[in-house]
């Protein structure tokens, strides 16, 4: 199925009809020179729908979740973030082609080389955990990217938005990349 | 917060069930509330009924879709009027769950965020609530049989908690619905699935549908419950 959220958004649009779902039509946000979606409404299927084959990146998403989320300057995995990995954890040894990339973020204070250091170990305290569930390390690679622009909320002093930006995002890919 | 099974069918099955005579309709409701529930499962230790995805409208399972509006990733948005709730991803797109919201009388709208987040959570209904259906406990600790099931994560705006919770239900036909005083329930599967897509301090927005402006409005002279 040729959607990802990684390279930006193939959608594929079904009958337009589904589109209007919700009887809401989109005011039309700028898609950031991402691929255009062949249909434009908000509640317009992305891929299947709810016909969701299971060990589809798109199973992963919307059954699994792929963000491991953690506290203020901190790598350490709360309770509420092993159960995020305990089941990807589950669906990666399940659906055993899959290689995930365990990219970590971090705007946290501190300089930009904090932030980097503090991704990094989060990205590994992930990958170290899903390690001991039995994923093989060698279809996984931990990275972090600090306050990486392109990949956070930015210029969102709010908590809200700082607390989206301490993650850890699991993405699938057939083959590794760094 | 939910109604009552007896309430339910009352409501919902309306008068055929309400004219049939006593057994056959306590029968009937228990046949009809069961073809909801597939089984169970375990979590944390509780056993919980587990929905039967086969009798809900296919428009309130969750879904990928697409969504244009300006809310930062990893908000949650309500169009209270549609019965959806949205957790905003990145490049226009949104995971889509159905929920129950407020009846008539009982809708809040506006900004919150989630400041308390728990597992099997307890029920203190307020004292309007039990002013309304006296035969309710003042409290009721978690597990099965608790009405906010398996999560709730609490709402607050500018410190105050504002008494409304994102929660599950025990009673799944009501998703889709306008049945609580004023909380926005979900079906156990997907509290449980949003409770970790959902950090401390989330954002959430609470509108009347999606496009509508967004304005800060208590229910009309009614605590939450």
């Amino acid at each position: 199925m040729a959607w990802t959220l990684r390279n930006g958004m193939r959608v594929l649009g079904l009958v337009a009809g589904t589109a209007v779902l919700g009887g809401c039509i989109s005011g039309g946000g700028p898609s950031a020179g991402l691929d255009a979606p062949v249909v434009t409404a908000t509640n317009a299927p992305v891929a299947q729908g709810i016909a969701i084959r299971p060990g589809t990146e798109e199973d992963f998403v919307v059954n699994v979740g792929r963000r491991t989320f953690f506290g203020e300057g901190s790598a350490e995995l709360d309770e509420t973030a092993r159960v995020t990995l305990d089941k990807q954890a589950g669906w990666l040894l399940r659906y055993a082609s899959w290689k995930v990339k365990v990219q970590g973020f971090a705007d946290d204070t501190g300089p930009a080389a904090r932030n980097t250091a503090l991704s990094q170990r989060r990205a590994e305290a992930a990958r170290d955990y899903l390690a001991s569930k039995g994923v093989p390390s060698d279809r996984m690679l931990a990275k972090g990217y600090g306050k990486d622009a392109e990949r956070l909320i930015n210029n969102c002093p709010d908590t809200s938005c700082t607390a989206q930006n301490r993650r850890v995002v699991s993405n699938l890919q057939d083959t590794l990349e760094l | 917060m939910p109604l009552t099974r007896r309430q339910f069918v009352a409501g919902s099955l309306g008068a055929a069930t309400v004219a049939a005579p006593g057994l056959a309709r306590a029968a009937q409701q228990i046949a009809g509330a069961a073809a909801y529930f597939s089984g169970t499962a375990v979590d944390n230790g509780v056993t919980y009924r587990t929905t039967n995805f086969a009798k809900i409208n296919p428009a309130y399972r969750r879904q990928l879709v697409q969504y244009y509006s300006p809310e930062p990733l990893g908000s949650v948005v309500v169009d209270t009027k549609n019965h959806f709730l949205y957790v905003i991803f990145e490049n226009n797109t949104a995971l889509r769950y159905g929920v129950g919201v407020g009846r008539e009388g009982f809708r809040w709208f506006g900004k919150a965020q989630v400041d308390r987040k728990a597992l099997w959570p307890r029920w203190v209904p307020p004292p309007e609530m039990r002013k309304r259906q006296p035969e309710l406990p003042a409290s009721m600790e978690g597990g099965a049989a608790n009405p906010l099931g398996p999560r709730a994560m609490y709402l607050y705006r500018g410190g105050s908690d504002l008494g409304y919770r994102l929660h599950g239900t025990l009673e799944p036909w009501s998703i889709g619905q306008n049945v609580s005083s004023g909380c926005i329930r979900m079906f156990s599967e997907d509290i449980i699935d949003l409770y970790q897509r959902c950090p401390m301090a989330t954002r959430v927005l609470v509108l009347k549908h999606l496009g509508a402006p967004i304005t800060n409005e208590a229910a009309p002279g009614v605590a939450p419950g």
